[in-house]
């Protein structure tokens, strides 16, 4: 692919950089100008105005105790693996329709909204994903989801590479972005940066207050600093691009957030729970999808689902860390699509979780399970055709790993990205995957 | 162009340490590039200059009806830290401290008492013994590995070390069955974080499989902590206060009857022994981790992750093979074998091999990005504030108890860190931190901006409460308009372009490019309509100072050149 980024369709342009004393606003708009008159044609632009929102559950979520036996051999054996400090009794389960293999099952008890969602069928429940040779390390494991390749290592990840498929041309700094502090590695791309958006209150660039005259100086010279002259090595390059990235990114958010709430559309938004760490992340998403600034692709996570101990608390097994997450998960992303909904966004959002691996199938003997391979995935959104995919991870001894007891995966996690690539995004999945999987018919 | 003799100066105290200042490079010329980096890596010879311990380690909170250390312990312990980076008169020890936090990297998330990330720190520098409850803090205790000892002893000594117990949940560990103890957390993170690598890094073949990882949980049964569990509220050890301090104990059994160490026999990377009821046979898993090779490779597994991380951290990232094989053979041949100061000698020493070639190049000279910790403590170290405190102040209130105080400095400076990307002691996972274009994303970028912003005039800190706009509370930064017109008074600089020209020496020790000399220039002197050349531009005046060079040094700080050590 002969991809051509914003520094080099600038210069292609006839577009010089910018002068001490041009002011940012004029910089940029003549760099937009000079994007829309230069490459337009060029573009291949995404048809459509689809989001699409990640929510990373970080640490390897325990699948077994998320999608839950409720009867036959499968419940026996997860008695066995379970034992009652972290075993779901069947009368708290949220009952959910039978697996392909007739497997009754059922969400833990702290998922209502969920459940909700789920008889709207508005949720696709994705059986035993996972690849391949499960690495049972969080920070390999992770990186293979980032990158979508389960043997090689790539420096690039599959959502950073779905933009510069789709959006070769893009001048649009928040495209899309990472709800968090850190960069997911998904989003690293060759050509489009993205954005991480710690909160947005403070994601602003600040001149002296005092000195309001002179902050237009400021910025100029900011500007002029990062400004291309000679040819540096590209570590300075990277990182003047990702300041220039970072002004005009806060810029267009600042412009942007405020018509989450100045009437734009019908108030009051939904309240989001703040001692939700997911549920502050999703509002953040949420105010940004307000700005209708283009953005295509949200990442938003929440940490803490490496289990080890306590995840039960001791013979309660209702309660403790893991149905505390699942809850905030649960809450979250319900109180995100009401929101969706009052901006009239519901039928343009499509959400999916991930962790990076689940976790064994006995638990640990401290309350706890280590790490483990495949779990359910969830597709969430109006446009999802809602039910159970695939069937639940066998639980016979001989069918788990022998060195790990962990459950094996039917289906590859590559199969619901190039799902998602083709029927949502409108990008050809070999493109960004490598080769074509078989898709699964949740859209 | 190879650096010259002041280049290399520079660089190896940026490296080495945290800051250059000029008169520091002026001394490391006067004494030599080789003598600079001997007295760097003998500091034990330089007596140390740090606070009194933070108080309320030993205090019995539970006496005081108070269930744990103050509020905010650990912000102020982390304050104490940080001024023992500012102010250190051994900058390569503390460093390494750094380092071992970057690779052991412990939450206070995990570690229930903060006051035990605090012993941590000590131990990484050297100055903890958690075999020796009673004597916390051995600075003449001679037999602490750390931080530039014998690794296989580190890693022993980290595996005894009680914070770590605790994070890693190894004081849970107990015997299960034949193939695994209750908890393999600290056993897989041990192999994958801490010595080798799921990977060997130069060979790119498994280090070991899930087998060794189970095993290793087995043979690490009973590797505990004393109390076991201050949450369900053990009773006092005798002689210490209520729960604290917590120190390592090997516990092969549990209450009256129950059994909790596994006695083997273990088959770790293809080494198989017993152990003896006693943690001295658990011990041999360390020597069979540092001296592990895989089939057809030279150097060890062990001596290349240590080779290839040292060389990250000081060096430039992913170092080639040569380079890498080069520290790792040090280590495994070097006298004493493991010996992490025989490694930093081989990058630091002039002429002492591939290593130190490579960290004298012009590639590695200004391409290490700073970490936010290296940002915050070199600008300290280079703009030295006066009256400047991140430490903590003792208050005692009515009802006759000791509370802390933080300053606002310290709150917002670790505010701001976690907006980096670093807050120390909260690394994102248990890998801890990515360094290199890690640090660099736009988030991250614009929070380096607004501390220096901050720093050198007037932080702006946003306040949001549920649902409201954030509310904006200013509050002064770290200098007065008088420390910088003395600055640049006693270093001859008054005009735009010897101001400009004196403090690209101080902040980045090399020239600027023309380019950017001529944005800083054209800064100082544009009115504030914007007219080019119309600023009255005067350092007896306050407002040069106050706007244009405060404006100036937030400038300089969000540079790209500013993000390079």
């Amino acid at each position: 692919m002969n991809k051509t980024t914003r520094r080099e369709f600038i210069k292609k342009s006839g577009f010089t950089m910018l002068t001490v004393g041009l002011s940012q606003q004029a910089f940029f708009r003549s760099m937009n100008m000079a994007a829309s008159g230069a490459l337009t044609q060029a573009a291949a632009l995404s048809a459509n105005d689809r989001i699409f929102v990640v929510v990373q559950l970080e640490g390897g979520n325990d699948g077994l105790n998320t999608v839950v036996p409720r009867g036959g051999s499968l419940r026996s054996l997860y008695e066995q693996y379970r034992k009652p400090t972290l075993r779901i009794p069947v009368a708290d389960l949220l009952p959910i329709n039978n697996d392909a293999a007739n497997n009754q099952l059922g969400f833990h008890p702290q998922w209502t909204h969920i459940k909700s969602l789920y008889d709207q069928r508005k949720v696709g429940v994705i059986q035993s994903v996972g690849y391949p040779n499960p690495n049972y390390s969080h920070f390999r494991s992770m990186d293979i989801w980032h990158t979508a390749n389960p043997v090689g290592y790539d420096t690039t990840g599959w959502l950073g590479d779905t933009l510069d498929l789709a959006e070769p041309s893009n001048t649009n700094p928040l495209i899309a972005a990472a709800i968090g502090g850190s960069l997911p590695l998904s989003f690293v791309a060759r050509e489009t940066t993205v954005p991480a958006i710690g909160n947005i209150a403070t994601y602003r660039f600040q001149t002296d207050t005092r000195y309001p005259a002179d902050a237009q100086n400021r910025i100029n010279a900011f500007i002029a600093l990062n400004q291309e002259g000679a040819p540096l090595r590209v570590l300075v390059e990277q990182i003047r691009r990702t300041n220039l990235d970072a002004f005009a990114s806060q810029e267009t958010l600042q412009a942007g957030r405020a018509r989450y709430d100045d009437g734009t559309y019908p108030q009051p938004p939904p309240t989001y729970n703040q001692a939700n760490p997911l549920a502050r992340a999703m509002q953040q998403a949420a105010q940004i999808i307000a700005g209708n600034l283009g953005t295509k692709i949200l990442h938003v996570m929440l940490g803490g689902f490496d289990t080890h101990e306590g995840q039960a608390t001791a013979n309660k097994p209702l309660e403790g860390f893991h149905a505390l997450l699942l809850g905030w998960v649960s809450e979250a992303i319900h109180t995100f699509l009401q929101d969706m909904k009052r901006m009239g966004k519901d039928d343009k959002v499509l959400l999916m979780t991930w962790s990076e691996f689940g976790r064994k199938a006995p638990e640990n003997g401290n309350y706890g399970t280590d790490h483990g391979a495949a779990a359910p995935l969830f597709v969430i959104g109006n446009s999802v055709k809602g039910g159970v995919f695939g069937e639940h991870p066998s639980l016979r001894k001989s069918d788990l790993y022998p060195d790990t007891d962990a459950m094996k995966h039917t289906i590859d996690f590559r199969q619901v990205y190039a799902t998602i690539l083709e029927k949502w995004l409108a990008v050809d999945s070999a493109e960004v995957l490598g080769r074509r999987f078989e898709l699964i018919p949740f859209l | 162009m190879p650096l010259d003799e002041r280049d290399k100066v520079a660089h190896l105290l940026r490296r080495a340490g945290f800051a250059a200042r000029p008169e520091e490079i002026e001394a490391g010329v006067a004494r030599g590039l080789e003598a600079t980096a001997h007295s760097l890596l003998n500091f034990e010879t330089t007596p140390d200059n740090l606070d009194p311990e933070p108080p309320g380690l030993n205090q019995n909170y539970q006496q005081n009806n108070q269930a744990g250390p103050p509020r905010g312990f650990e912000n102020f312990a982390l304050g104490w830290w940080m001024n023992a980076m500012i102010k250190t008169t051994r900058p390569l020890q503390e460093k390494m401290v750094l380092f071992w936090h970057h690779l052991f990297a412990t939450s206070t998330l995990g570690v229930i008492d903060p006051r035990q990330m605090y012993l941590q720190n000590q131990l990484f520098r050297g100055y903890f013994n958690p075999l020796l409850p009673s004597q916390r803090r051995t600075p003449e205790d001679t037999t602490s590995p750390f931080p530039v000892g014998n690794f296989r002893n580190i890693l022993m000594w980290l595996s005894r070390d009680p914070a770590m117990g605790y994070w890693l949940d190894n004081y849970q560990n107990r015997r299960k069955d034949n193939e695994v103890g209750t908890n393999e957390n600290y056993a897989r993170e041990l192999l994958e974080l801490f010595s080798m690598g799921v990977e060997d890094v130069v060979a790119h073949v498994p280090n070991y499989t899930e087998t060794d990882v189970r095993q290793l949980s087995r043979v690490l049964t009973g590797w505990s902590v004393l109390p076991v569990d201050v949450r369900n509220n053990y009773p006092p050890v005798e002689g210490q206060p209520n729960n604290f301090p917590r120190w390592f104990a090997f516990q092969p059994t549990y209450g009256r009857l129950q059994i909790t160490h596994d006695f083997g026999p273990y088959t770790v990377l293809g080494v198989t022994f017993s152990s003896t009821g006693a943690d001295t046979q658990g011990r041999r898993m360390f020597d069979i981790i540092v001296n592990h090779k895989n089939p057809g490779q030279q150097q060890s597994a062990c001596g290349r992750f240590l080779g290839y991380r040292l060389f990250q951290f000081f060096g430039y990232d992913d170092p080639e093979p040569e380079v890498i094989n080069a520290l790792a053979d040090v280590f495994d041949k070097g006298t004493p074998q493991f010996t992490i100061k025989n490694m930093l000698r081989a990058i630091f020493i002039p002429g002492s091999g591939i290593a130190s070639e490579a960290f004298y190049s012009e590639k590695a000279f200004r391409a290490h990005i700073k970490s936010p910790t290296e940002y915050i403590i070199g600008t300290y170290r280079l703009l030295k504030p006066t009256g400047y405190t991140l430490n903590y102040e003792l208050v005692t209130s009515n009802d006759g108890l000791t509370r802390l105080n933080s300053p606002v400095s310290l709150n917002l400076t670790l505010t701001f860190a976690n907006q980096m990307g670093q807050l120390l002691w909260r690394p994102f996972d248990v890998s801890g931190w990515k360094e290199g274009l890690n640090w660099i994303n736009t988030t991250f970028d614009l929070a380096r901006f607004n501390w220096a912003k901050g720093f050198v005039s007037e932080f702006s800190v946003f306040q949001q409460s549920r649902n409201e706009p954030p509310v904006e509370q200013r509050v002064p930064g770290e200098l007065t308009t008088e420390a910088v017109r003395t600055l640049l008074v006693a270093n001859n600089a008054q005009t735009p372009e010897r101001v400009v020209d004196f403090l690209a020496r101080l902040l980045y020790q090399v020239p600027l490019s023309n380019a950017a000399r001529t944005a800083l220039i054209n800064y100082l002197r544009a009115g504030t309509d914007g007219t080019p050349g119309t600023f009255p531009f005067n350092i007896n005046n306050n407002v040069t100072i106050d706007n244009k060079v405060r404006g100036l040094l937030h400038l300089m700080m969000t540079s790209p050149e500013y993000q390079f050590s």
